[in-house]
């Protein structure tokens, strides 16, 4: 599963720079680039009056805009939309209508376009909530070719496929396309100021976070279907307005021009050609796809060739140059700089086991030694397997609790039920006072309920630091737009970091770690949460010995400053000297529960962990 | 009362087809876990494949199947090998934007070959019926329905009674599994891949006597065909065969009973009203995720 959840992660994130430049626009150094860029594109009308270029420019904005929208649902979110140019149609049926129907110069329609379109893809939002990968893309397909039909059947509203004609612009001629061009451009800036903003909130990294690992996010709190929604939104809204200033620019609309999936397919060449999950790419992107596109309709007659270019194109980058322009180029200039370097990555955890101190977690509102879970009667069934079969514990505040019992027998499972990765098929299950079976993951983890996965599941793109202050205490809309590591957020991820001895490699991207220093930073990324019940899903598994003491080490520490642990392990030795009380968990229920020694003792266990014919051989064997 | 009768009995016959185009693409997508978002644009080349023929040699259209099929298996075979074999391992949305691609290539092709006019294969049955008592069932749809589901039935046995076909399907169940058994998943994929486009070449067949086409149909027919699939469940071939039947009714009681433009409203409904009621479709299976954790 987590290939598949996690598989839209290849795109590179951008890192963003360290925290003294953070509030700063990225115009140092190579930032200079976009900001001559900026200069050339605001004077470019006032050096030359010549229209084939000041078209030129207008088309490359909105494809610009066009992609820098997408790349906030697909190069951080990581869900692709085959439907972006229904947002183009929108706005620009949106300012025609508008303008002829109602009245007024079609600019002042031009805000109206961006709302229109941002409601449309709230509603299709609310859709995609609940969809996955595939379904989503299927969804975005569906969604630009059912408003096409709209367009062409609604023919009092719309007037079909005969098309609208704007007013003509009444500035004096010498203009020329000045207010289109300027318009455009203002929106493109717009457009771009958003992006760079969210990428440096809550909801920038939230959406990444989702795009690394959808199921992990969730349990760390990200409350993905509403960031997932909003992401589409954000992605739309600069479009329609876009799609409105081109109608009043075009003069005439008709529906299959503007719902044309061929837009569609250039946006997204716009932003996989200059880079997917980074700022500028897009915008790179567009200023290199257009010129191919007049090219492709002035001198080779547009229709096929225009398909025969951009297919054949986005089938080459997809093939050769996945992760574009930028990230590629940047790729190369680290790696020169980097060369005989030695990275900290492979470095071992030397140095004596100092564990250092952090604060309390949250008071619970039951007394230490009452059941802070409570599991009743869980049910978890695929088809004719049932994985877990009326498993009923409970995990008493204040303990570290085991879970324990032969492969098969439903331990992960009944992790993926309280946690909420899976609904069960039947039961209860109780945290803190409170049913919780019919909650969300991340709502479970506001709530002070944390997990780790067997495999460590972190945000593989993402530097240690930003995984450790990505888990979210809470959800309010107001936390979408804070800034993504506030500074006692980042002090609080040190200190974390410290706790496990992971302080060195805050800056290295997690899937340079090691596999144990994997552990370690996932355990560090769950404490952000400040959790009253921790699930550790083999916290000893693949990992050294002197790893293992120290985990045992760190779990005991924070069990004594208030944490309670339930802990499933195959390492008996690690889990009988740190665990009481022990569950055994068999066959999907729990078949026992007691101290280490009681349940080293017990019959039941034996047979549940060496079959019945246990006792056989070894008579057997006695008898040889 | 005849009305329903004959738009419910036609919907079938529209849907048997419907069925065996995307039984391919559902066949890929749950052995591959790839949308083939180009299957319409297979179609739309095996049906012009189909008009030539026809227009030169004046073969009979459902005939030319026996070329069609073969010749799509071995388009389809080299094309996985040359452009989503490379991509096996990058994630879904590669995928998806590669067989885009791929499409609006096939979709230019044709325009330039054939040009972007509307053909129709008309036959001497074209314009007959057979008459039930008040009910007429035009004969190209019920030749057409027959032969699709004929068809569909050789690709069942297939895939149940030979040890290719088992391997496909063992292929799409569990490919670690499969893998450990002695299946070359790999190879299955290219296999599963060429057989899907092979029976979407005999649809493609089928179609060029129903419907008029021109390159850019293809538009229309994948999103069909991903309604049905999104209906049925993804990766279900009986899902695949429900769905079918289900969207072919609900296009020809919407041409009778709404109006002939809303027709293709239908799968772009289902879409939406799957996803948002019944994500996994109506024969979906919820099998276990987490094993692999």
């Amino acid at each position: 599963m987590s290939t598949a959840s996690s598989s839209a992660a290849t795109a590179p994130s951008e890192t963003p720079p360290p925290a003294a430049s953070r509030r700063r626009l990225p115009l140092g150094g190579w930032g200079l680039l976009p900001a001559a860029g900026g200069v050339i594109l605001v004077a470019f009308p006032f050096a030359s009056d010549d229209l084939f270029w000041q078209n030129m420019l207008i088309l490359s904005m909105l494809f610009a805009i066009g992609a820098v929208g997408l790349n906030i649902i697909s190069g951080w979110g990581g869900y692709i939309s085959l439907g972006q140019s229904a947002f183009v149609g929108v706005g620009a049926y949106t300012v025609a209508l508008g303008a002829l129907k109602i009245g007024g110069n079609p600019f002042v329609w031009v805000p109206v376009a961006g709302v229109v379109a941002g409601l449309l893809a709230l509603l299709m939002g609310l859709i995609a909530m609940r969809t996955r990968g595939h379904s989503f893309v299927i969804l975005t397909i569906g969604f630009l070719f059912l408003l096409q039909l709209i367009a062409i059947n609604w023919d009092e509203l719309t007037n079909g496929t005969q098309g609208l004609s704007l007013p003509i612009p009444m500035w004096d001629i010498a203009y020329q396309y000045w207010p289109f061009y300027y318009a455009m451009l203002g929106v493109l800036c717009l457009s771009l100021v958003t992006a760079w903003r969210i990428r440096r909130t809550k909801f920038g990294t939230g959406l990444i976070a989702m795009r690394e690992d959808e199921d992990k996010a969730s349990t760390v709190g990200v409350n993905t279907p509403v960031y997932k929604m909003l992401g589409f939104v954000a992605s739309g809204v600069f479009l329609g307005m876009a799609g409105g200033v081109y109608a009043y620019y075009l003069a005439f609309i008709d529906p299959r021009g503007m719902f044309d999936i061929v837009i569609s397919v250039q946006i997204i060449l716009c932003m996989l050609l200059g880079g997917r999950g980074t700022l500028w790419g897009p915008v790179l992107g567009a200023f290199l796809v257009e010129p191919l596109n007049e090219l492709a309709n002035q001198q080779m007659g547009g229709g096929n060739s225009r398909l025969l270019i951009f297919g054949g194109l986005m089938a080459l980058v997809v093939l050769f140059l996945p992760k574009g322009i930028l990230p590629t180029l940047k790729e190369r200039l680290t790696a020169r700089r980097q060369r005989g370097q030695a990275g900290l990555v492979g470095a071992r955890l030397d140095g004596p086991l100092v564990i250092g101190e952090r604060t309390a977690p949250a008071e619970t509102t039951v007394a230490p030694g009452e059941a802070l879970l409570e599991v009743k009667g869980l049910m978890k069934h695929f088809g004719g397997v049932k994985a877990v079969d009326g498993a009923s514990f409970v995990v008493p505040q204040g303990s570290i609790t085991a879970l324990i019992g032969p492969n098969g027998s439903g331990k992960t499972t009944a992790f993926n039920l309280i946690d909420g990765t899976m609904t069960p098929s039947g039961g209860e299950v109780w945290f803190d006072g409170r049913r919780i079976d019919d909650l969300p993951p991340y709502r479970r983890a506001h709530l002070g309920l944390a997990r780790t996965f067997q495999i460590t599941r972190l945000f593989r793109e993402m530097t240690v630091v930003e995984n450790v202050v990505a888990p979210l205490r809470s959800f309010s809309w107001g936390q979408l737009n804070t800034s993504a590591m506030r500074g006692d957020e980042a002090a609080r991820a040190e200190e974390l970091l410290t706790f496990v001895g992971m302080e060195r490699f805050r800056d290295q991207k997690a899937a340079e770690l090691s596999y144990g220093q994997q552990k370690l930073v996932e355990l560090a990324q769950v404490l952000m949460l400040d959790p009253k019940l921790i699930l550790l899903d083999e916290p000893a598994g693949g990992i050294n010995p002197t790893l293992v003491a120290r985990m045992g080490e760190m779990i005991r520490t924070l069990q004594r400053q208030g944490t309670t642990f339930l802990i499933v392990e195959h390492n008996m030795p690690f889990v009988l000297g740190l665990c009481d009380p022990v569950l055994v968990l068999a066959r999907g229920a729990c078949i026992c529960e007691g101290t280490p020694g009681e349940v080293q003792k017990d019959e039941r266990v034996l047979d549940a962990y060496l079959g019945d014919d246990f006792v056989l051989e070894r008579s057997a064997e006695v008898a040889r | 009362m005849t009305e329903l009768l004959q738009t419910i009995i036609l919907g079938l016959l529209v849907g048997g087809v419907y069925a065996l185009l995307a039984a391919g693409l559902t066949l890929i997508f749950g052995v591959m876990n790839v949308i083939n978002v180009a299957h319409g644009a297979f179609l739309i080349l095996a049906a012009f494949v189909t008009w030539t023929l026809w227009d030169a040699t004046g073969l009979d259209p459902l005939a030319s199947v026996l070329v069609t099929t073969p010749l799509m298996f071995g388009f389809g075979w080299l094309l996985y090998n040359a452009t989503i074999r490379p991509i096996r391992k990058a994630p879904p949305s590669s995928s998806v934007l590669l067989t885009f691609s791929l499409a609006l290539v096939i979709e230019g092709v044709l325009g330039l070959v054939w040009g972007n006019t509307s053909h129709a294969v008309r036959t001497s049955y074209f314009d007959q019926s057979f008459a039930f008592g008040d009910i007429f069932l035009p004969k190209a749809q019920v030749y057409g329905c027959v032969l699709a589901v004929g068809v569909l039935l050789a690709l069942w046995a297939f895939l149940t009674k030979t040890w290719t076909g088992r391997a496909i399907r063992a292929s799409a169940v569990n490919p670690q599994g499969a893998e450990l058994v002695g299946v070359n998943v790999a190879a299955v994929a290219a296999m599963t891949f060429a057989v899907g486009v092979a029976v979407c070449g005999a649809g493609g067949s089928i179609v060029s006597v129903l419907y008029p086409f021109l390159p850019g149909s293809h538009y229309v027919w994948i999103s069909r065909l991903l309604g049905i699939i999104v209906l049925g469940g993804m990766g279900s071939l009986p899902g695949a065969v429900v769905g079918a039947l289900l969207i072919g009714v609900g296009e020809t009681m919407t041409t009778t009973y709404v109006g002939p433009e809303w027709a293709t409203a239908v799968p772009y409904v289902v879409i939406f009203a799957v996803l948002l009621m019944r994500p996994q479709g109506l024969l979906g299976a919820r099998l276990r995720e987490d094993v692999a954790l």
